[in-house]
């Protein structure tokens, strides 16, 4: 006669379990280590100030250009990711277009930011060109999967209404699912440009241009005190384009009945 | 090729289906390929005739309209549509107002309705939000009709319940149809509103435009469809019963 195990109480056992395995296996609970890490942490923070603020004539050109690979390469994107959201919505289209679409989409979000960034550097060369063009499909692989579940979710009285007018399968799109989906839409967009920022200083480690590429030179010339004026600049960036974003989000996805 | 758009069979004209809009011929439908939702129901629609089909929830009500629309196919039988051979292509044989309307909430009242005529626009006009003049007209022409005349540039979310009703109304006539399905028809609105929805249809649609809807509400059923028929447990009881049917027997046979 086996007693019923409460499934929640396992989950937790199972996963605590795992926890401290993997602490132990990955060094995090040798303690000899941590005090030689902190002591490293105390020297490197002390190394970091004052911040260097006369080389803000530098950086800010450099973190301008990282702005603008995030808003070029989210808008190339965006306009990748919506034929492809389009042809994965099973309202639209058979499983065959769908999952060879959706298969696409996968397989572009497999890969890391970073590798898009090594693949067009070695494609157009060092730049923010390839910066672009590895954030724009770096927001593909991320988009057209939101999208394509926003379409799907399109209440489907809506779209048997409109099917019924003997329509064809773009003006459902353009008459129903768009409309319906529209502020989601715009919302994600706006979400994933302010997520870009971080995408696009990546970028700079690899020479696809940008403030990132300055990061990089900092740390390996160990000039920390510039490294920490331009943690302060994308800090103050970021702040401000999520400030921004947060309150266009706010009132475009009010909800209305 | 086109999978989205609604399946029609095509009509066998015979000296029995003079008159006839609509044949329904033992229709039995099943989700889960188990359990019937539609036992055997046949069904004739004539011209300019008004039915409307009673009964509780569950009964299938909803799937029937679905399959008389083309929306899903039947599990077994068949559904026919009769209309005159030189019937222009631009017309729509049947429109469909769905139990929660099916309004597209961002867009214009009349954007709503134009969307009735998206069969017979170019593709590429209406990518712009472009429609014919003509079509324009019409649109604003029964808005005005259903007294909605003022409320043509208000977009769905800021319409009453009401309001929104008459839209999906103007949707379906201006597809210039033979039939209108119509689930659970003003079934959300006060008594005193879906009488007058009803006689303003009734107006619109007399002796041209065959009308079935479903409803649980008795009295406006009496009132206003030429038939009415009860749906139980899959089944159409009472086949073409005339409207002189007593209310009491109607409660007793459907909803017992
Ligand atoms: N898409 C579906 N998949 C599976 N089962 C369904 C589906 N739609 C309806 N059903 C089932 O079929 C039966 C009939 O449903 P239907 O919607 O046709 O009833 P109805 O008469 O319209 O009810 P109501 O008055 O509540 O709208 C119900 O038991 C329901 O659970
Ligand atoms: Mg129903």
């Amino acid at each position: 006669m086996s007693k019923r195990f409460p499934t929640g109480a396992g989950i937790v056992i199972i996963v605590a379990i795992l926890s401290v395995a993997s602490f132990i296996n990955l060094g995090l609970l040798d303690v000899s280590r941590w005090g030689l890490a902190f002591r490293n942490l105390a020297i490197f923070s002390r190394e970091l100030s004052p911040p260097r603020w006369d080389i803000l004539p530098v950086l800010l050109p450099a973190i301008w250009e990282t702005i603008q690979i995030s808003f070029a390469g989210t808008i190339l994107g965006f306009l990748l990711s919506l034929p492809l959201a389009f042809l994965g919505t099973h309202t639209l289209f058979n499983q065959l277009i769908t999952t060879v679409a959706r298969g696409l989409v996968g397989a572009i979000r497999t890969v890391p930011s970073i590798l898009f960034g090594i693949i067009f550097v070695i494609a157009v060369g060092l730049g923010p060109k390839a910066g672009v063009l590895g954030v724009a499909l770096y927001t593909v692989g991320y988009l057209a999967k939101i999208y394509y579940e926003a379409f799907e979710a399109v209440d489907g009285e809506v779209i048997e209404a409109v099917r019924s007018t003997g329509c064809n399968r773009l003006q459902l799109f353009r008459f129903a699912i768009l409309p319906e989906t529209f502020n989601t839409l715009i919302s994600q967009l706006l979400f994933m440009f302010e997520y870009n920022i971080r995408a696009s200083t990546i970028m700079g480690f690899v020479g696809a241009g940008g403030i990132g590429y300055y990061l990089v030179g900092y740390v390996q010339m160990l000039q920390y005190q510039h490294l920490m004026m331009a943690i302060i600049l994308i800090f103050v960036v970021i702040m401000a384009i999520d400030l921004v974003s947060f309150r266009i989000r706010a009132r475009i996805s009010a909800p209305r009945y | 090729m086109n999978t989205i758009k609604p399946k029609i069979s095509k009509p066998r004209f015979t000296d029995d289906t003079v008159g006839l809009v609509l044949r329904a011929k033992s229709l039995w439908h099943s989700y889960n390929q188990k359990n019937f939702v539609l036992e055997g129901v046949d069904l004739d629609l004539k011209e300019g005739m008004s039915m409307m089909v009673l009964g509780r929830s569950g009964s299938g009500k909803t799937t029937l309209i679905k399959i008389l629309a083309g929306l899903i196919r039947p599990s077994r039988g068949q559904v026919e549509y009769f209309f005159d051979r030189d019937a222009t292509p631009s017309s729509r044989v049947v429109a469909y107002i769905p139990q929660n309307l099916g309004l597209v909430r961002n867009l214009s009242a009349i954007e709503n309705v134009l969307m009735g005529v998206l069969g017979r626009t170019p593709t590429v006009a209406t990518m712009f939000g472009r429609f014919r003049a003509v079509d324009h007209e019409q649109a604003a022409r029964l808005m005005a009709d259903l007294g909605i005349g003022d409320k043509i540039d208000k977009k769905i979310w800021h319409l009453s319940g009401g309001e929104r009703q008459r839209v999906a109304i103007a949707r379906a006539l201006i597809q210039n149809p033979r039939l209108i399905l119509a689930d659970e028809f003003v079934s959300q609105l006060d008594p005193v509103t879906s009488m007058e929805i009803l006689a303003m249809v009734k107006k619109l649609t007399q002796n041209k435009i065959a009308f079935l809807a479903t409803t649980h509400d008795v009295l406006l059923a009496k009132e206003y469809a030429d038939f009415v028929v009860v749906m139980r447990n899959g089944k159409l009881i009472m086949p073409a019963a005339f409207k002189d049917m007593i209310i009491e027997e109607i409660m007793k046979d459907g909803y017992e």
